[in-house]
């Protein structure tokens, strides 16, 4: 939900909401262990849990620098 | 076929999209190869867009329509697009589903048309100023599971 809302917000940001027990290719690629977990840039970050909005944008801002 | 959405769920829901403003359209991108959770995905879909007249779906095939899917960068069938109405045809604005949206994801789902259809993200002003000024793409991907 969160990820959406910024996607909403930017033309920049793309987001996803993926099941991980349909894709375990891409779960295994990623090495997801629990949910949710996101992963930023195709996984130069990667954050388990529900992050709270000021927490992922601290996350993507180190990514983006 | 019976339907995915019972009675009580499809009362809630109504109760949800009361909230619905600008109208949505769901754009819908299967496979005819190997895509266990298609047929119920677009079921539950046009089961949702059913309940109101500001929801629509448009279906594609990966394979078929694979210029659309291209655009779209969707290439995970079931694949669902949470698009705003333009007058030019839906407005993209980067909302993503890979996979059934059931269990805990149907409140997402129900959360996202609400949040494309008021078409404001309600975030705080620290994360829209950062966001308005990004200069590259940013990529973002939720693994989550129905329950």
């Amino acid at each position: 939900m969160l990820a959406h809302q910024m996607a909403m917000e930017s033309e920049m940001v793309q987001a996803e909401m993926v099941e991980a027990t349909e894709f375990p290719d891409l779960s295994n690629q990623y090495h997801i262990m629990g949910v949710p977990d996101t992963v930023i840039n195709f996984g130069k970050s990667k954050m388990v849990g529900a992050v709270p909005e000021g927490q992922l944008l601290a996350e993507i801002m180190k990514v983006m620098a | 076929m019976s339907n995915l959405l019972n009675d009580d769920v499809r009362r809630q829901v109504r109760e949800a999209f009361e909230q619905l403003q600008e109208p949505v359209q769901i754009l819908f991108f299967g496979s005819k190869e190997q895509c266990e959770y298609c047929d119920d995905t677009l079921k539950l879909v046009e089961e949702v867009a059913e309940i109101s007249d500001k929801l629509s779906v448009r279906v594609f095939d990966v394979e078929a329509d694979a210029a659309v899917a291209e655009n779209y960068n969707v290439s995970l069938t079931p694949g669902l697009v949470i698009a705003a109405v333009g007058e030019d045809g839906p407005i993209d604005y980067g909302v993503r589903y890979a996979g059934i949206p059931s269990g805990h994801e149907f409140s997402s789902l129900i959360q996202d048309l609400l949040l494309v259809s008021g078409r404001d993200s309600g975030l705080n002003e620290q994360t829209r100023d950062f966001l308005a000024n990004l200069k590259e793409p940013v990529h973002l991907q939720v693994f989550v599971t129905p329950t």
